[in-house]
Parts: C-alpha cells; structure tokens; sequence
C-alpha cells in the first residue's frame, strides 16, 4: 500500500511538470502579452521594451521554463508579473476561501446527491423518484450565474437573509456554497441512482434477494457497496470541476478565491502566477484522484490486484 | 420486445424526443417560423415587454426575442451534439485503448488525461479558440475537447472491471480477439453509461458555450446565441428579467428534452432492466 | 532669456491660495462612521509605480498627494507645492508647504520629492506611469523647502502631468524599510492613511488624525469588491454599501428618482469611439469614411443604450481636457442615410443584389474588432452601430474578442482590420496627451496609439509645436487648428464621452465626484445617518 502511494506520487511530478509546460506554452501562443497589457495604451515603446527585459521574458522559452522549474524546486514561486507579489502570498490569500466553498459545496452535493439517488433508486418510478428526478433537471438546466442572481435576488433583495457577495461569516458561505453545489447535486443523484439500479439488478443481488436477505442489508452489503465505484469517480471528477468551475459562482458573490484568481491570471497573460495557481490545482487534483483510486481497492477488492 | 419498442412505451422519453424534433425542425426552418429578422435592431423599443408585437418581448436593441431563440436553436443544436460527438469519440478511442492496453501504455496515457483534467478547462478553451479563431465550430470543439478527459477516464473504467468479469475472461480463453471482445462485449457495456453521461454533457456543453460566448469566444454577433442572451440580459436581471429569462428558459427545455430522451434510451438499451418499466 | 519667460509666462510669481474650505453650512457635517464602497474590482496594487488603474488609484489617491492637483473644474490647485515660478523652458522651481509629515513620521521636503521621482524615472524598470509623464526628467533639490521640476525638453503639459493623480509623494523612509512590502501597504501624507488590504476582499483606510488640512470628516473607508453588477446594486440598496462605483446605467432612472439614494454625475475625459484604419481601402477614401459618420443614430446609441451614463461625444477629447474644440459634429454630420448613401455614390459604391454596396466587384464589407467590457457598453455600441451600418449598405464583420486579443492586434505594428472600438482618456487633461500621442504620424503603434494609421504633415507640424511650448493661449490656438483639421478627416466616429457617475446612499453628504475618474476624494463626505 505505503510503496503504491509513493509510486503514485513520484507518478505525479510528471504530470506537474507537463502541466507546467502545458500553461506556459499556452500563454504563450496565446495572443496578448503580459507586459502591454500591463501597461496599457498609454506606453510607449521603450517602457514596454525595459519592463520585458526586466522581467526576463525575452528569454527563450525552454530557457524560461527550466528556470521555472528549477525556482519551484528550490519551493519558489516567483513574483506575480502583474502586482510583483509573491505568488506564494497571492495563493495563500486565495486557497482557503477556494477550499472552504469547495469544501462545501462537496459535501453538500454529495450528501444531497447519494440519499436523493439512493432513494429514488430503491423506490424508482416513486413520486419521490419523479420529483427528484425533476429537481435535478431543474439543477442541471440552469446557467450557473443565473442561478446565482436569481437566489441573490430572493434571499438577499427580498427576504434580506443573506449578504449578497463577499467572504467572512458562514452566512457569506450558504449562497455561493448552493449555487456551486446545485449542479452537481443533480449529476450525483442521477449516477447514484444509475449505479444502483444496475446493481439492484445484478445476479448476485437476487440471489441474495431469493437466499432472503432482507432488502436494507442487501442494499447496504451489496449495493451500495458496488455502486460505490463509479459515484467515487464521479465525486472525484466532481471536486476538480468544483474547484476549477467555482469562477463563476466566484464572480457572482464576489468569493476571494483562486477561480477568479486565475481568470484574472489569464486576461492579464500573467503566466508566473498563474503557474503557480495551477499546480496547487494540479496538486490537489492528483491527491484526489488518489484518494479516490485507494477507495477503489477498499471497495472492490477485484481492481485493488491490479 | 425490442429496445425501440421499450423506448416509445416511455411517455417522458417520448415528451423529450418530441421536443428535439421541435427544436431541430425550428433550426431547420428559422427563416420561416421567426416574426422578424434576429438582426434587426429597434433601440427605442428596447427591453419591450413580451406582447402582442413581440411575443417574448424584445433585448436591449430592440431585437425580438422569440426570432432570436428560434435562430439560437442552431446554434445550441449545433453546438451541442457536435460537441459531445467529439468528446464521446475521442474518450471512446482513448479510454479503450488504455484500457485494455494496461501497462505502460495505460499509465502514460492515464498521467496525460490527469494533465487535461487538472488544467483548468477555461484556459484550455481560450487556448483553443485563441489558436483557431472565434466562430461556433471552434467553440463546439473546445467544448467538446473539454469532455474527452472524462469519458476517457469512464470508459476505461468499464474496461478495467469488465476485463475481469467471467465472460470476458472466458471469451478470451476462446482466443476471441480485441476488436471483437469491444464490440461483443465492451461497447454494449459501456453504451448506457455512455448514453447517461452524453446527456448530461450535452447540458453542460450548452451552458459552457454561454460561459465561452460571454467571454467574446462564441459565437460573433449578430449571431443570436441563447448562452450570449442569457449572459448579456443578466445585466438587466432586476429591470427586465425577461431579457434572461426567456432563454434561460429556452436552455432549459433544450437540456430537458436531451436528458429525457437520454433516460429513456437508458432504459430501453439496458437488457437488465427488461420488462421492469 | 529668463526674464522673458518670465515676462512672457509669468506676471511674477503666481502664488497659489490656500484652498479654504468652502462647503456651505447647509447641514451640520458629522464625524466619524465607516464608509463603505463597492467596486467591481481589487487593486493591482496601491503603489502609483505598479498600478495607474482605477482600482489602485481610488485608494491611494486618498493616501497620497502630489505637488498639485486638479480641482473639480479641471483647473491645477496647490496640493504639497503652495506656488511655482517658471525658471526656464524646462525647469520648473517649486516651493514645498512647510510642516507636512508623511503618516511614517517622516517629514515632507524637497528630498522626497527629488526621491519620489527618482524612484518612478530612474528604478528599474521605471514606474508604470512614467509613459504618462511625457518629458519629466526628475527634481533636483534647491533648498528643503523648495525644488525644480526639470524636464528633458520644453514641455508645455508639465503642470497638468504633475497634478496627475498618480503623482504622489511617498516616504523614502518606509519606501527603504518596506521595500516591495510598500505596494501593498503605502504611506503618503494624505487625509488617509493605510490599515488593511485583504486581496478581493477590501482594503481599509482611516483617518489621518495629523493631516496638514482639513481632516477626513469619516473614521474609515472600506473598499470592497463586488464584481457582478447586479449585486453591487443590490449592496446598496440592503445598505451592504453606501456608494457603489460603476453603477448599473438601467438601474440609473430609478435611482434618481428616489430619495434614499443621490447619484453623483458629472462629464469625465474619456472618449470612446469607432476608429477608422485610414490607411486601408475603403476607408483611405475620406467620403467613405464621413459616409460611415452619416450612417450613425449617436442620440439613439446615447439614449438607448446609454441611457444617460454617457454623454455626446463633442469631438476627440472630452470637453474638461485643455486644449478642447467643439468639433460640431452634429452639425456637420447628422444622422442622415440619404446623405450617407449619397456620399457613398459619389465615391464609387452602388447597391449590390443582397443590398450591400459593391464597387468593382468589391462588397463594402469592413472587419472590425471590438472587446466587450473595457469601455462601457463598448460590445453593444459595436453592435448597434453594426445594424446601422447595414442600413445604408455596408456590411460589418464584427469580431468580438478578449481584450488582451483585440490589444495585441491594435497595437501591432501592422493593422489587418478596418475599424476598431476603442476609449482613450486624457490622463493628464492636456490635449497634447491625446493630440499628440493619436494624431502624430510618427505615432503609429507600437510607439504611440494613432491606430487610425492617420498622416497629416499639417497636424504633425501642429502638434509639436504645441507640445514644446510654455504659452497656454497659443497652444490652446494650435490645438484647435487640429482639431479643426480632424473635423474634416474624421478618422474616428466618436461615439460618447464617458460620464462619471457614482451613486451613494442619500446619507451619504458633502462628496463631490470629478471629472477625472481616478480623482475620488473621500476626505469631505460624511454620514448622516
């Protein structure tokens, strides 16, 4: 187990260093440049000349890349172009709010997701089925930042129950961790109850069903057990969309965190920060992926062989 | 009883199919069906209450709404199943070969789909558009992109269990070969997760071309887009929500009818449900 | 030669007044509260060097002060200077108000000024407002009270560039102490002083309770950041916030009308306009391009989607700019598509067979690349003037891209699109910052911003003149000859001036809004509950 999870991660530093690669190449086929940008119309052609120089960017790119890397190794990040900030402090102002919706909005949508799928599997064509199913149509159809408005403007301009926008107290939290969450709670009910079904169906499950088991237990040994799989993928998928698809929600309620980091990171083609936003997303995104690879052993004892 | 059979016993999944047909056949005949020309500006009658000159009221030039949702249909249906075409073939393709490869093969390609995945997907998609130039078809390809990832991973994922359920084993001990174990017996396996996940792509692919019209990266005007609509309206959310909302709405039941007929087809394609609906 | 100048330019030494404090007694002003603003985005910075923007300079044009400053009619005050004296055609002597100290302690004097300027001319790299500041050169120190402003050549804008409002004096002691840590945290001598910045969240100032003038009136200023428009107007209306900057322009008519809330509104000095690439067919054909002025409703384009949070376009400048003509544009091109095809005709073009005008088997159809958000409203003008466009037979293939896509492809050497939208405001508010640097022919990017790729020996020849000389009668002459010139050519179609508009809580009293978009004083609002 102990030298799976190290190969895994040794595993990993490829993976960083191609989305490394992958960034700045990106940026930089991109049209636009940081530093005009930077500077704006106004600059004239001598200042945009000593600024790229100053900055290095001139350099060519496989030079710049293995300098990158070789910075990071020594666990520096660089300084943002844009705001010539460490973006290791730019990361750390971002990650917990980032973190602590995503968080959120995850357990939210899982929680949410299973028990509605689980149910309207075990009782399928049920009234409780066909308003699930229908609530999570609703939550897959909406635009995200529609949703978003649409809340802000009932709970907040209405009723004045929430704050609109911004961080600081849990209230802050609810609507941005709601909206965030809404379409993934629609896409987890519809596999859990997916995964279930086709379980419920299985050979095993009959016989288990016909040997008189009763149906909570086969539900619980056999079931959900096995249906388990593809939710876990699901989930794991679902909490990188999460965290790189929080930009939206991120802009409506004004939420601190790296999606609007990034996004501002690339409209101002400032390639060091957004470097470094993207390997702690990349990091997160592998831990996850492993987490959820391990459960699939725990689970299936089949897969963990392998 | 045959799965077509099964598929039109199912009301709601028949609903669905009814209003794809409506919504390909006002694509196909939008220069019939609109009242008025998309493009055509009025900007004294701008945000003009739906009524009896504009049925769905008028945006913020004046134009008519409800032309515009007819012409934004093409966009959407375009868009839309071009988009998950690409990701279910691409995803397709990777996802058996890496699966069935296993190995290296498998890991390499395993550690490229993590690279695609950890990528956040709207640099990608910037990325796309930027190296290839505004317009729908680049738009439906970097939507479209964006999903191979994932129906890689799931369909690798079917491989890996099927390749160790009896049948499999046992039809490969009768020196079956790899095309045919797919077609045998893989595909029909993975067709209704398939089906289930296309659907679903199919919203998300709609919702993320407004995502990507809003930041100039779709469609060009005076093209009428519904993801454009509702991105530009939801400025005047709170004066004239119809502006947002009528697409909105139109987005709606255009997922709506993709996901209904999606589960019917699950339903009707899935042998070990037979006879329970 | 300097006792001309100073005959010439100076009846002795112009003297400054102290600015007094002239609010009416109307209301008795109260103290102390927090007041609470939302904008749609953080600062890049709150360092002058690093950041020319809106967002920074809100905040720190609330913390530190230049020599001078522009007042609300555009006209140049005293700010840390109480007078000046020209003493040659580049060099400017300054006598500095005594007693002032920084918020560090540190006391103000001719060698921070002398390192203010070092630091932003001769760091490396420069300060990003140095591109801003035309001919400065640096300040040399005279005694502690009194320095010269030296500049490389004759440069007639120098006053009205040091009034900018990114020309604040900072500590040299917390400058050294800080280092890059002063970006993010800077002490000026300003009626605030720095207490907090939460990236995206907000930043907080206070009071200066040693301010040389008039002391802030409120306790504390927090900045928040509110991207989404619809939520910021939503802030203000559940009193999340007291003023929200970039208000919602269809929310404006509501507004005024009720009496919780007071919109603040005056013209500004950015011009937002449909540039023309003059050097490329059709459009090297002045008919074509007064043709495409014709063809254009701007009333409909200013009421509709405007809807009054801009003001008519009078020109290439803004009216508050030095220097500004009244280039009658509505006279001399009307709203007319008769006159429009007309003019057309005459050049060559007749309609095609699906309406659109051909000439020598040609369709006038011109690529035109436009952004969505930089400018207000600058995607939807594009759009309307597009169905215009098409009414008089001229087809627009509009192209709507990212900013930084549509800034690359301007600003590239060679230009493979007829029109473009664009805004320049007048940082400075001398029409010899937009005359020059958008007219000259030399001027063609990357070194300047003439994007209309425009030629004209005369205005080059104008344009210099103007730029090195001391006398404001004659450059205001010189630059209304170009102008004039401009009229005739018209290689833009100006389509509004920007209004600055700022809505508050009606609580909110005794703030003024200016006309320049970063100049936001906040030291003489107060709250009444």
């Amino acid at each position: 187990m102990l030298t799976f999870i190290v190969r895994r991660l040794l595993l990993a530093v490829p993976v960083l260093l191609g989305v490394v690669f992958v960034v700045m190449l990106t940026v930089d086929l991109l049209p636009g440049d940081a530093v005009t940008l930077m500077l704006g119309e106004h600059a004239t052609k001598d200042a945009v000349a000593r600024l790229r120089d100053h900055l290095g960017l001139d350099k060519p790119f496989l030079v710049r890349y293995l300098e990158y890397v070789g910075r990071v190794a020594r666990g520096d990040l660089g300084r943002s172009i844009q705001q010539n900030r460490p973006v290791a402090a730019e990361l750390a102002d971002a990650w917990p709010a980032t973190l602590q919706l995503t968080v959120a909005a995850l357990v939210l949508a899982a929680v949410t997701g299973i028990v509605a799928g689980v149910a309207s599997a075990v009782w399928p064509n049920s009234l409780f089925d066909a308003l699930a199913r229908l609530g999570s149509l609703f939550g897959l159809s909406m635009p995200i930042f529609w949703t978003g408005l649409v809340l802000i403007v009932v709970f907040s301009l209405w009723l004045n129950w929430l704050p609109v926008g911004g961080a600081g107290s849990l209230t802050h939290l609810v609507l941005p961790a709601v909206t965030l969450a809404l379409p993934s709670i629609a896409m987890i009910a519809r596999m859990t109850r997916a995964a279930v079904l086709d379980v419920l169906y299985q050979d095993y499950v009959r016989t288990a069903r016909a040997k008189g088991v009763g149906e909570f237990l086969v539900l619980g040994r056999h079931a959900l057990r096995n249906a388990f799989i593809p939710i876990l993928t699901l989930l794991g998928l679902q909490s990188g969309q999460l965290m790189g698809g929080a930009v939206l929600t991120e802009t409506v309620f004004a939420w601190p965190g790296l999606g609007r980091l990034m996004v501002k990171a690339i409209f101002a083609r400032d390639y060091i920060l957004l470097q470094g936003a993207v390997l702690v997303f990349a990091l997160v995104f592998v831990v996850i992926n492993l987490l959820v690879d391990l459960s699939y052993g725990l689970l299936d004892p089949r897969i963990g062989r392998q | 009883m045959t799965a077509w059979m099964r598929f039109y016993r199912n009301r709601l999944a028949v609903l669905g199919l009814a209003l794809i047909l409506v919504l390909a056949l006002s694509a196909a005949l939008a220069p019939w069906l609109a009242p008025y020309d998309p493009a055509r500006q009025s900007l004294v009658e701008k945000r003009s209450k739906p009524g009896a000159k504009y049925w769905l009221g008028a945006d913020e030039f004046g134009r008519d709404i409800l032309s515009r949702v007819i012409y934004g249909s093409r966009v959407a249906l375009l868009v839309g199943v071009l988009s998950v075409l690409i990701a279910v073939a691409g995803g397709l393709v990777l996802g058996t070969i890496s699966g069935f490869a296993g190995g290296w093969v498998d890991a390499v390609m395993m550690r490229g789909i993590e690279i695609l995945l950890a990528f956040p997907y709207l640099l990608l998609a910037l990325a796309i558009v930027a190296a290839m130039g505004t317009g729908a078809l680049n738009t439906t390809i970097a939507v479209g992109v964006w999903g191979i990832p994932t129906v890689t991973r799931m369909v690798r994922g079917a491989v890996l269990a099927l390749r160790e359920t009896e049948y499999v084993g046992a039809a490969r001990a009768l020196g079956a070969a790899t095309p045919a174990l797919l077609r045998r017996h893989i595909l029909p396996n993975i067709v209704p997760g398939l089906v289930v996940y296309a659907t679903l792509f199919m919203a998300n692919a709609i919702l993320l071309e407004a995502a990507l019209s809003f930041l100039g990266l779709g469609v060009q005007p005076p093209t009428a887009s519904w993801g454009l609509m509702v991105s530009t309206g939801r400025d005047v959310l709170l004066v004239a929500p119809h502006v947002a909302t009528v697409p909105g709405v139109a987005i709606m039941i255009a997922v709506l009818a993709f996901n209904l007929v999606g589960d019917g087809l699950r339903d009707a394609l899935d042998p070990r449900l037979r006879g329970s609906a | 030669m300097r006792p001309t100048l100073r005959s010439r330019f100076l009846t002795g030494c112009l003297v400054l007044g102290l600015a007094a404090a002239l609010v009416p007694a109307a209301d008795a002003q109260k103290r102390g509260g927090t007041l609470t603003i939302v904008r749609p985005t953080d600062p890049v910075s709150l360092d002058p060097n690093l950041e020319t923007t809106a967002p920074g300079a809100w905040v720190y044009f609330n913390m530190l002060e230049g020599l001078l400053t522009l007042d609300e009619k555009m006209q140049v005050k005293p700010a840390l200077a109480t007078s000046y004296e020209v003493m040659s055609p580049t060099k400017v002597r300054f006598k500095l108000r005594p007693g002032v100290k920084f918020h560090d302690g540190t006391p103000f004097n001719a060698v921070a000024v002398k390192f203010t300027f070092d630091r932003a001319l001769r760091g490396t790299p420069p300060a990003r407002w140095a591109s801003l500041a035309g001919s400065l050169d640096g300040a040399e120190v005279v005694d502690d009270l009194t320095v010269d402003v030296v500049t490389k050549e004759p440069y007639g804008p120098i006053l009205r560039t040091l009034a900018m409002y990114c020309m604040g004096m900072v500590s040299p002691t917390a400058v050294q102490k800080m280092g890059s840590d002063f970006s993010r945290a800077p002490v000026g001598t300003g009626p605030f002083k720095f207490v907090e910045w939460k990236t995206n969240t907000h930043v907080i100032i206070e009071r200066n309770p040693d301010y040389w003038g008039d002391k802030a009136l409120v306790d504390r200023v927090v900045f928040k950041v509110v991207p989404e428009e619809g939520a910021r107007m939503i802030a203000l209306q559940t009193g999340d916030a007291d003023m929200v900057l970039f208000p919602s322009p269809a929310q404006l008519p509501a507004l005024r009308r009720d009496s919780k809330f007071t919109v603040h509104e005056t013209t500004g000095i950015r011009v937002v306009f449909a540039g023309l690439h003059a050097g490329m067919p059709p459009l090297d054909d002045v008919r074509v391009r007064q043709a495409l002025l014709h063809a254009v409703d701007r009333k409909a384009i200013l009421d509709n989607i405007m809807e009054g949070s801009a003001g008519p376009a009078l020109g290439v400048l803004a009216p508050g700019v030095f220097g500004f003509k009244d280039m009658q544009l509505d006279r001399l091109y009307p709203f007319d598509r008769a006159k429009a095809k007309a003019l057309l005709t005459q050049a060559g073009w007749t309609p095609g067979p699906d309406g659109i005008m051909v000439k020598g088997g040609q369709r006038l159809s011109l690529s035109w690349l436009a952004a969505r958000g930089r400018y207000p409203k600058d995607g939807e003008i594009t759009e309307a003037i597009q169905a215009m466009f098409k009414e008089v037979g001229v087809e627009a293939k509009v192209q709507i891209l990212e900013w930084a896509a549509v800034f690359q492809q301007v600003r590239a050497a060679t230009l493979n699109h007829h029109m473009f939208t664009l805004g320049w405001v007048t940082s400075n508010a001398d029409a010899d910052y937009s005359l020059y640097a958008l007219f000259h022919s030399k001027q063609v990017p990357p070194v300047g911003w003439n994007t209309s790729r425009y030629a004209n020996a005369r205005v080059d020849t104008l344009v210099e003149q103007a730029r090195r000389s001391l006398n404001q009668t004659e450059r205001e002459k010189l630059y209304g000859e170009v102008q004039d010139i401009l009229a005739k050519e018209m290689v833009w179609i100006p389509v509004y001036t920007t209004k600055e508009i700022i809505v508050s809580r009606a609580g909110v009293k005794g703030f003024h809004i200016h006309p320049v978009e970063y100049n936001l004083t906040l030291s003489k609002s107060w709250i009444d509950k």
